[in-house]
């Protein structure tokens, strides 16, 4: 296989997510060699809190991120049930 | 040269050649960026200009400019139109950076080569039948080729010090926390981070201080402590990675170990080998982690808010990842794919801060083969193992950097050089004196 970009056909559509079933599952099984647990110590350092209210916004433009969205109202996304 | 002369100059070869590389996406209005080189000079002239000023800089296409086109490379995002900037984008326009343009990558940062983009691989600027890395591909080119001064990329595992390897760039991967995120359309939050690459770490450093610190809006962001440039121990150290078991060219490690020993000896610093256990389950640590945070971060792409279900519009290797992410993060497995890649993680993690107690820096190649054409048929094990030697340091959280060392058939090949978390300064300090001739 190559990695270029196309368009993924159904039927390869399944091929791809048995193979990446594959390949975690190999991977998965590698990872058993490393045995015991340490503790999650990367964020332990700093406490992070927010003080209520005093982050800044960021200053978004709301036309441009409705005009993102295919169907709005006014001031909303339409999502009908089983549209997406 | 004043930023107007030297934009104009970066304008000019971006015409002449970017149908050649591909490495941009999308280019400002050509008046609105001359008229902001104009009033940037006009700063220069008053001595009211900020750090960045007279720099021109192009941004990777997942790290949102307002008005900008940030497509991440997608046919999911292709006429989706950022409606805010991201801190990092606010920091640079503050120190009047000139930002021109949006550069290509790989799709949604999935790749390791520049050539999962959906619209068109980008094209390696020494020989353009070769990939550039990925998946800073543009970024890295753009720099490469002389459309910008500067650029802004994103590592998860590798992606900025992959492609400035082979397009001969400097390229920094910052320590997680060291730059907000806020902003960047994310691969794998526990571990991605935005970085600079330049054509020198003294500009690498320049973007670096412009757009590092703390950031309210990501929690996660930090100030970074200030640290002497120097060792602690009044003498630099380098560790010398290990490279056994983890499939390295043997011309690469050649270059390598002849640079460092050159280099050492003419600063007076001491060598030492450095064994990193675990480093070759790095990248199987690595993917499980990516899979599951991509799959999460992914579920906003349904269709509802950009137009398009990423499903259904995206490529092989991206619908890999979601497909495979949807997989292994199902009820009945309880967690342990995520849970078991965590935890070595860590096993990683413990390992660089030990070795770091008796160093000051690690080094290796970034890349353990040179790059392959584009197109090129190979596994995606092969694939995933290009990033081998870049994915620790993001598993790790530490900062480490991307310098051009020689070439071999004439591809550049850069050397890596890892320091501990938040000793960015010490990293840039020893950066340059790889980089010194």
């Amino acid at each position: 296989m190559d990695f270029l970009w196309h368009k993924v056909s159904e039927k390869e559509w399944e091929g791809i997510r048995v193979e990446a079933e594959r390949v975690m599952n190999n991977f998965s099984k590698k990872l058993e060699r490393v045995k015991g647990n340490l503790v999650e110590s990367f964020f332990g350092e700093e406490v992070f809190e927010r003080e209520e209210g005093k982050v800044p916004c960021a200053e978004i433009d709301r036309e441009v991120m409705f005009g993102n969205a295919p169907k709005k109202n006014d001031d909303s996304i339409i999502a009908e049930r089983g549209g997406w | 040269m004043t930023t107007l002369e030297r934009v104009k100059e970066c304008l000019g070869k971006i015409k002449k050649e970017n149908c050649k590389i591909n490495a941009l996406l999308e280019i400002r209005p050509e008046g609105e960026i001359l008229k902001e080189a104009e009033e940037i000079d006009k700063k220069i002239k008053r001595g009211r200009a900020g750090k960045l000023a007279g720099k021109i800089i192009v941004v990777k296409a997942n790290i949102n400019v307002k008005g900008m086109n940030i497509s991440c490379a997608s046919k999911v995002l292709e006429d989706y139109k950022a409606p805010y900037d991201a801190s990092v984008i606010e920091r640079i326009e503050k120190e009047d950076g000139l930002i021109i343009g949006i550069a290509n990558m790989d799709e949604f940062a999935a790749g390791f080569s520049g050539e999962t983009s959906a619209f068109g691989p980008v094209k390696n600027p020494v020989d353009k039948t070769l990939i550039t890395g990925g998946s800073s591909s543009g970024s890295a080119a753009a720099v490469a080729v002389g459309f910008c001064d500067m650029a802004l990329g994103s590592d998860t595992g590798g992606s900025i010090r992959n492609p400035a390897s082979i397009c001969g760039v400097v390229g920094l991967k910052p320590s997680y926390g060291s730059v907000s995120r806020y902003g960047l359309i994310d691969l794998s939050m526990s571990l991605d981070q935005i970085g600079p690459l330049a054509k020198n770490v003294k500009d690498v450093n320049l973007l670096f201080d412009v757009i590092k610190g703390k950031d309210e809006r990501d929690a996660t962001s930090r100030e970074c402590p200030a640290q002497p440039p120097q060792s602690k121990r009044g003498e630099i150290i380098v560790g010398i990675l290990d490279l056994d078991c983890l499939g390295v060219d043997e011309r690469i490690k050649e270059l390598i170990n002849r640079k460092v020993e050159e280099i050492s000896s003419k600063n007076g610093w001491k060598t030492k080998e450095v064994n990193i256990e675990n480093i070759d389950l790095a990248v199987e640590t690595y993917y499980p982690l990516v899979y599951v945070e991509f799959f999460s971060a992914t579920r906003r792409f349904d269709g509802r808010r950009y137009g398009k279900k990423i499903e259904d519009a995206a490529g092989p290797e991206v619908l890999r990842r979601v497909l495979g992410g949807g997989e292994i993060t199902k009820a009945e497995h309880e967690g342990r794919y995520y849970n078991s890649a965590i935890r070595v993680k860590e096993f990683i993690r413990a390992e660089f801060s030990k070795n770091f107690r008796s160093v000051d820096c690690i080094v290796s190649p970034v890349l353990p083969r040179l790059p392959w054409k584009i197109g090129e048929k190979i596994s995606v094990e092969e694939g995933y193992a290009m990033d081998v030697l870049t994915i620790p340091s993001n598993l790790a959280g530490n900062c480490s950097i991307s310098v051009p060392v020689g070439k071999i058939d004439g591809i550049p090949v850069g050397i890596q050089i890892i320091c501990d978390k938040f000793e960015e300064e010490k990293l840039l300090g020893i950066a340059r004196a790889f980089e010194g001739d």
